[in-house]
């Protein structure tokens, strides 16, 4: 192990010597705190990241910009779904291995739950300071998990098919009977956000809200994405709580379609990262938590139309500031309790 | 000491006994028929000699040494025989040289030693020319002579034959007989021959078994069984015969209508009063138009014909002997013509007639 | 017994003083100890997880106490109960469809002089190892009811604004359904057919039977039990059959067994309900053998009456090419259509903007081969845990049919009723069985390679039994005891006689397991972890990613794929070798 390290340092300092003044520039440009965690990360050389967060090609690019801008300190990415990351730390826990120092879910439930069972390492990012405040706000006060991802699920509309005195402006607007038989909307029992949607819907409008819904036969797909794919299509006309993400990618590469921001508000799904209380590498940890709090991190991601969380970064092309328009957001409680009742609900009104 | 010795043996599946308490020994160089319907066990009985049957009772010894008997039985490969099977089993996916090699390398021979003895053998049973066909390429004949050299190069101290010329054309058949004599008499392998065909057997065998339901009714060289069978299953199955039943009493066999003196026949009969069972061959007895001259004593009977058949080799007649309810059998040259109808005079030859029973 | 001892030699002699069992240890065949590891495999593989799901059904969740409000649960609400009567009714419909498919292009196959039959072969072929759900997705695109090229031609040539087809119906998921499984019937009906002498027709005809009335009131009902039996496999397949429903049925608001019981697999996991659940399509099952027992029982069909007789073709004259159209219009349904719009998705930017050159791209195929984190690993996976599957079935299934053929142990047709028993249960209840028996510890095989290609093993043994029973059945034993009384042992006389015999059908078989595996979703679905996905479950799961080029784009990966495999299998084990009826 300290072969392993010491080799690592070797290769560092090598890099670091034949990589000239640019390389240590840019070491040196990092803020103060950054580098005196760099110095330490660099001797860990490497952290895991478990993540459910991001597409696996955005989760690649971040681990590639981190290792860039810390040479040295290597990122693991582990990507897969939500559910599997944290079925796989569950069996490291009972394995009584540490393997993961970040673990970064789509699930609220799971940071409350490690939280709960003393397995998170306390931990506030100074960068942290400059996320947008309702994305602090929704972090742990007490610093175990932060948030630096996010679902933002919106209308999109067909611009062909819908020009944009008719779009729908809200929520409300999709039980309008014009629409009958032009909406399509994921399911719930497939897509967690779908689920995270439908409970605040109900929570603003009542379950009646669907039943009136049910009423203009929207089609209904799986994933949260699948509306995305019949607007391009032309299938469907207007998509029902569509991630901003995959419609923009969707309208870059010539779909004709359009985001509308609804006046009732958008929905944000707030997604929790922590380190781990065991992390094998508690600095290249901390690290990894400034990096993804700071605005580096959302330079790379916006490239991939992820949300950017802070004022000092640009949102991706095609998507207005969050900071601009009205957010609604679940509370870790709705998401806990009410996803299961929604999941139940849909089946019986819409009969899948 | 005998080659091979079967010793009571038995096979019974469930309730159904296929070979019942066989005995039988075979002296080495010997060659014996195991001959009889179909059904009557002779083919499971070779199967046990090869050990792909385990026996329920009795044992088979080689050389003295035990080689099956229930719960132990030595495993085929390690018998030390060959065998010819009815279906010949010419492996399709080896020429007719590696065929017959197969078992000569499974012996560890050197390859030129493998060779030569292929070579040979295949002279002998004439495929020399057709050794690198393949068996899909053969005749029937062609590919029973395979199964032939493929049995014998390896000189085995037993030659297990199951009915092999059974999917053979009649002519062939023929051909094929004597050339397996003829091998036997050039190798001398002791042989164990299952056919079901008494002219194979005859022609083939130095002792025959007729098998019957299982068991072994009579043992004893071709000519024998055909002229001295001594169960009414051998008289019936071997050849045609009248099967006579009749009365020993004073040195006399009375039979229904007319009596035979006991010192006529060509074997000893006791004198004791007991029924008796004869067999007289339709050939041991003449018929004639006029009465003959009755040399040696030799019964004459009237009697009239009652049915015919022409069989091209000879004809053969039904008559009925007058003052007797019996129907017997006659053969007759082609010539000697006679009406149904027609009064005729029977003369019996004694020295012919075997008791069976 | 004095006696005896005297005619055994030394060494016998000696071993009459052993206990009984250690002489018979010495007698012993190697066979027998493979037929205790067959067993043991056959349980692990077949009876355990079954076993295992019966139990689970009965447990309670944690506890493991009996109950049986898994029942309660499972069949406790109008929407489960209505998934049920939907499977049922799917599966008849789509058998329908498949039997309309199915017997008219065999019986012009079989019997008649109609032509293009090697066109007909290569629709029948090209139908069978499509993918369903890739179908399913090409069908999305050809009848969407707005989006569809059909109904987008239908509303460019007519002006009509209404849908001509629309796939997303129960009507819709039926026909797709039987697209892909009508060449089961046609395989079983058109060798029945085969076996049908023309004689049989001639002594219609000449009392005064036409060609038409001969072929239903002779010819149809004669292969009348290859037709059912096609019909239950069908069915059963269609009840089983996940990928499709997901795909289609979702947006058609259409519930069925496999997507409910997808459900019962959400977080939390309630495998017990999800046992509870799965019974009724076990007894379906069971309920169709039953039937086709009691429906065969008493007729004399062609199967008796075997192969005597001459087989002339039926001249059809100007009918021929009526004929040869049906049969070109099938394969544009179930082939040509979604192959094309397939292709031109997967070589699209954006595939709703149709053909052009301004459209093309080969970056969805440069994207999975490339850059795509998964694509690779499970075309890798896809490959080694299907050839692993194969070659672990066709082992198994070959030893298994060589000692049930040669009668090796007692008791061999338990071996073989092991071995064909996953042919009757679906591949979506024996995944969960598997889920059951081996994902959780002390086994915990979740999330590996292993489970995957235990669960393929035992799904497709039935196939490799089959075909090795039928490739042992052709080689006479006496072949075999050729060898072994000239001194081979019996393990020698199968590496030298019996392997070089049937390796060319075992190849055949292996790979017909092998594709069959390649493609299989309804057992991977549940069973497959992060890393061990496959090409299947992969293009499950891009399915609902929103990209239908890169969806179609893998796709043609996986074609490709099945297609080079084909192409081996027809230079290996000959032309017909995957639509051979064993």
């Amino acid at each position: 192990m300290r072969g392993m390290s010491r080799r690592g340092l070797l290769a560092s300092a090598a890099i670091i010597g034949s990589g000239g003044p640019a390389m240590r520039a840019a070491a040196q440009d990092l803020p103060a705190h950054e580098r005196e965690l760099y110095e330490a990360a660099r001797r860990e050389g490497e952290i895991t990241w478990y993540s459910g967060q991001q597409s696996a090609e955005t989760s690649e690019a971040v681990g590639r910009a981190f290792g860039e801008r810390y040479p040295g300190v290597h990122v693991n990415v582990v990507r897969s779904t939500s559910q599997v990351a944290f079925q796989r730390l569950s069996q490291d826990m009972r394995a009584g291995v540490a393997q993961c120092d970040v673990f970064s879910s789509t699930d609220y439930s799971h940071s409350t739950f490690l939280k709960q069972q003393g397995r998170l390492m306390p931990y506030t990012p100074r960068n942290a300071a400059g996320l947008l405040e309702f994305v602090r706000a929704a972090g742990d006060p007490d610093g175990h998990f932060h948030i630096f991802y996010i679902g933002v699920h919106l209308i999109s509309r067909h611009t062909g098919q819908v020009p944009e005195a008719e779009a729908p402006r809200s929520w409300q607007d999709l039980l309008d009977p014009k629409w009958r038989n032009k909406l399509a909307v994921g399911h719930p029992g497939f897509s967690g956000a779908i689920g995270a949607w439908a409970v605040l819907m109900r929570k603003l409008y009542g379950w009646d809200y669907f039943t009136k819904l049910e009423k203009n036969r929207p089609q209904i797909g799986r994933s949260s994405i699948d509306p995305v794919t019949m607007l391009s299509a032309g299938e469907r006309q207007v998509g029902v709580a569509v991630p901003s993400a995959t419609a923009l990618l969707a309208i870059s590469r010539g779909n004709p379609q359009s985001l509308i921001y609804p006046t009732d508000g958008t929905v944000v799904v707030p997604s929790p990262s922590c380190i781990q209380k065991n992390a094998p590498h508690p600095n290249a940890a901390k690290l990894f938590m400034e990096y993804a709090t700071g605005p580096e991190y959302f330079r790379v991601t916006r490239r991939y139309f992820s949300e950017s969380l802070r004022q000092d970064v640009p949102p991706p092309d095609g998507a207005k500031p969050l900071d601009s328009i009205k957010l609604i957001l679940p509370t870790p409680q709705d998401i806990e309790a009410g996803v299961p009742e929604v999941k139940e609900q849909w089946r019986d009104t819409f009969g899948i | 000491m005998p080659r091979l010795t079967l010793k009571g043996l038995s096979k019974s599946y469930g309730p159904v006994k296929v070979v019942d308490n066989v005995d039988l020994t075979l002296q080495e160089g010997e060659f014996v028929c195991l001959l009889g319907p179909s059904g009557c066990g002779k083919t499971t009985t070779l199967r046990m000699i090869a050990g792909f049957v385990e026996p329920t009772e009795g044992s088979i010894s080689m050389d003295g040494e035990v080689f099956s008997a229930p719960g132990a039985v030595l495993p085929p490969e390690r018998r030390r025989m060959s065998m010819i099977f009815q279906s010949y089993a010419i492996w399709p996916n080896m020429t007719v040289a590696e065929n017959v090699a197969f078992g000569l390398k499974l012996q560890k021979l050197s390859s030129a030693d493998v060779r030569d003895r292929v070579a040979q053998i295949l002279k002998v049973v004439q495929m020399s020319h057709l050794a690198d066909r393949y068996p899909a390429e053969l005749s029937g004949g062609q590919q029973q002579r395979v199964a032939l050299a493929r049995a014998i190069v390896v000189k085995p101290a037993v030659l297990l034959l199951d009915e092999p010329l059974s999917n053979l054309d009649a002519n062939l058949r023929e051909e094929m007989r004597f050339e397996i004599r003829r091998l036997h008499d050039e190798f001398r392998i002791t042989t164990v021959y299952v056919t079901h065909d008494q002219s194979e057997a005859m022609a083939t065998a130095d002792r025959i078994a007729v098998m019957n339901a299982g068991r072994i009714e009579q043992v004893d060289a071709p000519h024998l069984i055909y002229a001295r069978p001594r169960t009414r299953f051998v008289a019936a199955f071997i050849g045609r015969t009248n099967l006579l039943a009749g009365h020993v009493a004073n040195g006399e066999i009375g039979l229904d209508g007319f009596a035979l003196p006991t010192a006529q026949l060509g074997e000893a009969v006791p004198d004791s009063a007991r029924p008796i069972l004869l067999s007289v061959r339709p050939q041991s007895m003449a018929l004639h138009r006029s009465r003959p001259q009755a040399h040696d004593g030799r019964p004459v009977l009237s009697a009239v014909v009652a049915q015919r058949t022409y069989l091209g080799e000879s004809w053969d007649y039904v008559v009925h002997p007058q003052q007797s309810g019996l129907q017997l059998r006659v053969t007759a040259p082609p010539l000697q013509v006679h009406e149904v109808g027609e009064a005729v005079w029977l003369e019996i030859d004694p020295q012919q007639i075997a008791v069976v029973a | 017994m004095t006696e005896t001892a005297a005619i055994l030699p030394k060494a016998a002699a000696e071993e009459a003083r052993r206990p009984a069992w250690l002489r018979r240890l010495r007698y012993l065949e190697p066979s027998n100890l493979l037929w205790i590891l067959l067993v043991a495999a056959l349980l692990f593989l077949v009876a355990v997880p079954i076993g295992k799901l019966l139990i689970v059904s009965f447990e309670q969740q944690g506890t493991g106490a009996f109950t049986l409000s898994n029942y309660a649960t499972a069949y406790g609400r109008a929407r489960y109960l209505e998934a049920l009567a939907n499977s049922l009714m799917l599966g008849a419909l789509s058998s329908l469809l498949s039997v309309i498919f199915a017997v008219p292009m065999a019986w012009a196959v079989s019997r008649t002089d109609m032509p293009g039959k090697g066109f007909t072969w290569a629709i029948v072929m090209g139908a069978f190892i499509m993918p369903p759900y890739l179908g399913a997705v090409g069908w999305i695109l050809l009848a969407g009811p707005n989006s569809g090229f059909l109904n987008q031609a239908w509303t460019w040539l007519t002006g009509l604004q209404a849908p001509l087809v629309n796939v997303y119906t129960f009507f819709g998921l039926a026909l797709v359904i039987a697209l892909h499984s009508f060449p089961l019937i046609f395989i079983f009906v058109k060798s029945a057919l085969d076996l049908v002498s023309s004689e049989m027709e001639d002594a219609a005809n000449i009392l005064g039977a036409g060609t038409s009335t001969a072929m239903r009131k002779i010819t149809l009902p004669l292969v009348w039990p290859a037709i059912l039996g096609g019909i239950i496999v069908v069915f059963l397949e269609t009840v089983a059959l996940f990928g499709t429903p997901a795909i289609i049925g979702i947006p058609a608001r259409i519930n069925v067994v496999t997507t409910q019981l997808w459900q019962f697999f959400e977080y939390p996991v309630r495998v017990e309900v999800a046992a509870a659940y799965a019974m009724p399509l076990l007894l379906i099952t069971v309920g169709m053998i039953t039937v086709q027992k009691l429906l065969l029982a008493r007729k004399g069909f062609v199967s008796q009456t075997g192969k005597g007789g001459e087989r002339r073709p039926i001249k059809l004259g100007r009918w021929r090419w009526a004929v040869l159209g049906y049969c070109g219009f099938v394969g544009a349904l179930a082939v040509v259509m979604p192959l094309m719009v397939l292709l031109q998705a997967s070589f699209a930017k954006a595939w709703g903007r149709g053909l052009a050159w301004s459209n093309l791209t080969f970056e969805n195929y440069a994207y999975l081969l490339f850059r795509h984190e998964m694509a690779l690993t499970s075309i890798w996976n896809t490959l080694w845990f299907s050839a692993a599957a194969a070659t672990a079935a066709v082992c198994i299934a070959v030893l298994v049919a060589y000692i049930v053929a040669r009668k090796l142990v007692p008791f061999g047709s338990a071996l073989a009723f092991l071995a064909m028993a996953p042919f009757v249960i679906p591949g979506i209840v024996m995944a969960i069985g598997f889920y059951a028996a081996y994902a959780a510890p002390p086994i915990a095989l979740y999330g590996t390679a292993l489970i995957i290609i235990l669960a393929f093993t035992a799904r497709f043994l039935p196939i490799a039994f089959a075909n090795s029973a039928a490739a042992v059945r052709a080689v006479h034993p006496e072949m075999e005891e050729a060898a072994r009384i000239l001194g081979g042992g019996r393990l020698r006389t199968i590496a030298r006689i019996t392997a070089p015999l049937i390796i060319r059908s075992l190849i055949g078989g292996w790979l017909i397991v092998f594709i069959v595996a390649s493609r299989e979703l309804s057992a991977a679905v549940f069973l497959v972890g992060p890393r061990t996905r496959t090409m299947a479950v992969l293009l499950y799961d891009l399915s609902e990613a929103g990209n239908f080029e890169v969806l179609a784009a893998f796709g043609g990966l996986l074609l490709a794929l099945t297609l080079i495999l084909v192409a081996i299998g027809m230079k290996l084990a000959g032309r017909d070798f995957m639509l051979r009826r064993n």
